[in-house]
């Protein structure tokens, strides 16, 4: 899904607290008008930013992962030799606002040190191990080199980091498809025709499995693996203007592994929406089946996962706690609970040849469903709320009184709120002109597609509020901020306590609606 | 030289004239629904002020009757006295004199709820809510099957109920194979609860006002008056 209106101001409000308003100029340009060159940029972007200028901010955005440098390979027989051109990375972005979360997954799954190791990566972008030991030095409490350096291949191991990808990669002509083909063993035998242009650069850059998160990464053999750089073509290699693939020493550098981090939320996300709908018991199971099926997912946004067999999801339970109270016969009634299907809920797992496969789109999919219908419901009333159920549930278009009677509505009220929630672009409408009719007939479908941008591009919105109110609230108390809590008394410190609440509510509320964003977008 | 005899307005048989002739048949074969004046015009092509003869001639023989649309009182619909007005006139058997008898649904929906809380096994079919509605002292309360099942289904729209398939199994041991069933939703039948909004549960997410709202526009998350709300601690 491409970024909305909201989604690019929110991004943009995102760089601009981060790095400042000039760098904030040169991504919104980016963001709007799509891959330009640095000089391009300058000339395009809104405010006198000069080359050179230009030239470092990108170089700052790149290292902190939110721009991917390119270019494209000229025309056959053209002299022309390719230009150097930058993309905004939209996704990793909005993840700026969500570090917290990915620190969560990894001090869950791995401890504090390792969390403490990717905060680093997190707040710095990209670090070598020689960085995040001196960072570490200079810390309150250093861990050492040696715990930062298992913490590391823990991390690595995990996948919850990765070597930086390739710095410019060069992509073929689009109609030289060959060029792409040609790119390492593995990628050939899962190639598909990528979607969209940041999917080709990103696959380009993307260096294979074994140099991405490679075993050992001592200085010297994984300078030798950075630099043969086996994933790029012969010939197709140009000498980039920084490389960031390796630093100064030829040493390895690292950055995190959002795809991954993401696909651990992602699990998250689903075993607790199973824990709602169904039970702990149904919870425990899916937990199994995700982390069996984990490894051999190829893309964050999978659909479905690998069949697995009955036997690999107790071995994979019984390693937990939770897991060793199931029977067999528990978990197979677990697993009959989730292939069942009603109105109120799909079927979260596909029973096939005894063999089961998770449904992740089919899980989601309760999750946003509940997401629109909770907001249709806030918005509008309950009225509206059972005709965009009804709607939903027919997917196609339905003629106002037949809302009315399935809704048991009243008939005068009902065009009035089909109307008002088509407004905001929750319904999709058309008129059917019928001869001898007066009055044209009116038809409602909910197009699920236009409602998911639709509110994503709301959520982005109320998201960018949230902060701005925020720092709204943080500025109109700077003053009393800066006086000591212990020192506050009667007014004061209830004004304080009073600000505390505020900021609590917010911020637990822009952690919630990250969800939902999450949800729409990335899941 | 004689001349010949010019066809009489008033057919002898029945005592209405070619126009009403045409008219009446096409108010029968218009059933229920019956037509209005507009589309007598542009169905036969009789001139308007024909047709309004036609159509007080015809109400004056007590050959039609005229019925208010609940969805628009301005237009008239003439029906033939033989018809009773369908569903899309009155409204249905939810309408009473043009209004949707809201309290009568929300009162039978609150006993099918009752019903579904009260039975031992958590599901059931169509069939066993209808007996209890079939048994109903007053006659208000009577309903038909149909009625019954619109219910439920409006019920299932406010995701207080679901609809299942029988499998045959445990709670459905006795309901037939493939027969649809109506359980409660919520934790206590397995269904689990609906999760709130994390949108929905902000300002934002309910607010009307959110397509015209800036962050330096006249309408401003610093000037919201519903943020103002929601912070006022």
């Amino acid at each position: 899904m491409t970024a909305t209106e909201f989604g690019i101001v929110y991004a943009v409000h995102i760089i601009t607290s981060h790095f400042g308003s000039v760098a904030s100029k040169v991504c919104e340009c980016l963001l709007r008008r799509g891959p330009l060159s640095s000089r391009e940029i300058s000339r395009l972007a809104e405010s006198d930013i000069n080359h050179t200028k230009v030239k470092d901010i990108l170089y700052l955005l790149i290292h902190h992962n939110c721009v991917q440098a390119f270019s494209i390979d000229p025309p056959d027989g053209s002299e022309s030799k390719p230009t150097v051109q930058y993309i905004a990375l939209f996704r990793n972005i909005i993840h700026g606002a969500r570090y917290n979360k990915f620190s969560k997954v990894v001090n869950e799954e791995l401890g504090s040190q390792c969390s403490g190791l990717l905060d680093g990566l997190l707040s710095n972008g990209r670090l070598t191990l020689e960085q995040l030991i001196d960072r570490d030095r200079d810390s309150k409490k250093p861990m050492g080199s040696e715990v930062i350096r298992d913490s590391l291949q823990k991390l690595v191991a995990a996948r919850f980091i990765e070597r930086v990808p390739s710095p410019e990669p060069v992509l073929g002509n689009k109609d030289e498809g060959p060029a792409q083909k040609k790119r390492g063993a593995k990628a050939s035998k899962i190639f598909k025709e990528p979607e969209s242009l940041e999917e080709r650069i990103l696959e380009a850059a993307t260096p294979v499995d074994a140099i991405r998160f490679p075993f050992i990464f001592e200085q010297d053999s994984s300078s030798t693996v950075a630099d043969d750089d086996s994933n790029i073509p012969e010939g197709k290699r140009k000498q980039p203007e920084v490389d960031y693939s390796s630093g100064p020493s030829n040493e390895v550098i690292w950055r995190p592994n959002f795809e991954e981090l993401i696909r651990r939320l992602r699990h998250k996300a689903c075993v607790e929406i199973v824990k709602e709908r169904r039970d702990e018991g149904c919870a425990n199971v899916m937990k199994a089946m995700l982390e069996v099926g984990r490894s051999q997912e190829k893309k964050a946004k999978t659909d479905k996962s690998v069949p697995m067999s009955m036997g690999s999801i107790y071995e994979e339970l019984i390693k937990t706690d939770a897991g060793r109270e199931m029977t067999q016969a528990r978990v197979e009634a677990c697993l009959e609970q989730l292939s069942a299907t009603s109105s109120y809920l799909p079927a979260f797992v596909i029973e096939s040849d005894d063999s089961y496969i998770v449904d992740f789109k089919s899980i989601i999919s309760v999750a946003q469903k509940d997401e629109m219908e909770s907001v249709v419901m806030r918005r509008y009333g309950k009225e509206a709320f059972r005709m965009f159920r009804y709607l939903s549930q027919e997917d196609r278009f339905v003629e106002t009184d037949k809302i009315a009677d399935a809704a048991l509505t009243e008939k005068k009220d009902t065009p009035q709120i089909l109307l008002k929630m088509w407004r905001d672009g929750y319904l999709h409408m058309q008129k059917l002109a019928v001869t001898g009719v007066y009055m044209p007939f009116l038809l409602w479908k909910v197009n699920k597609l236009i409602v998911s941008r639709q509110m994503l591009d709301e959520m982005y919105h109320a998201s960018l509020n949230l902060s701005l109110r925020l720092t709204h609230e943080k500025d109109s108390e700077k003053e009393l901020l800066l006086l000591p809590m212990e020192k506050l008394e009667g007014a004061l410190k209830e004004r304080r306590n009073k600000y505390r609440a505020k900021s609590v509510l917010l911020t637990s509320a822009s952690f919630k609606l990250d969800d939902a964003i999450l949800l729409f977008h990335d899941f | 030289m004689s001349k010949r005899k010019r066809p009489e307005p008033k057919s002898s048989s029945s005592g209405i004239n070619e126009d009403e002739k045409n008219i009446l048949g096409l108010i029968r074969s218009k059933q229920g629904m019956g037509a209005t004046t507009y589309e007598m015009r542009t169905a036969t092509k009789i001139q308007p002020t024909l047709v309004t003869r036609a159509v007080a001639s015809l109400k004056k023989s007590n050959l039609i009757k005229e019925v208010p649309n609940m969805n628009n009182k301005g237009i008239k619909h003439f029906l033939a006295v033989e018809f009773q007005p369908c569903k899309e006139l009155t409204g249905g058997d939810w309408y009473i004199d043009g209004a949707l008898d809201v309290s009568k649904i929300e009162g039978l929906k609150e006993i099918c709820v009752r019903i579904l809380e009260r039975l031992k096994s958590k599901v059931v079919t169509l069939d066993v809510i209808y007996s209890y509605f079939e048994k109903a002292s007053s006659d208000a309360d009577k309903l038909s099957r149909e009625q019954t099942r619109e219910i439920l289904k409006n019920l299932v729209l406010d995701n207080v109920v679901m609809e299942v398939k029988s499998n045959g199994l445990t709670d459905f041991s006795a309901t037939r194979i493939g027969e649809i069933c109506y359980k409660l939703t919520g934790k206590k039948s397995g269904g689990g609860e609906v999760r709130d909004g994390g949108f929905a549960s902000v300002p934002c997410g309910a607010c009307p006002h959110i397509g015209l709202c800036t962050p330096d526009g006249v309408i401003s998350p610093t000037t919201c008056v519903y943020f103002q709300k929601w912070l006022d601690f």
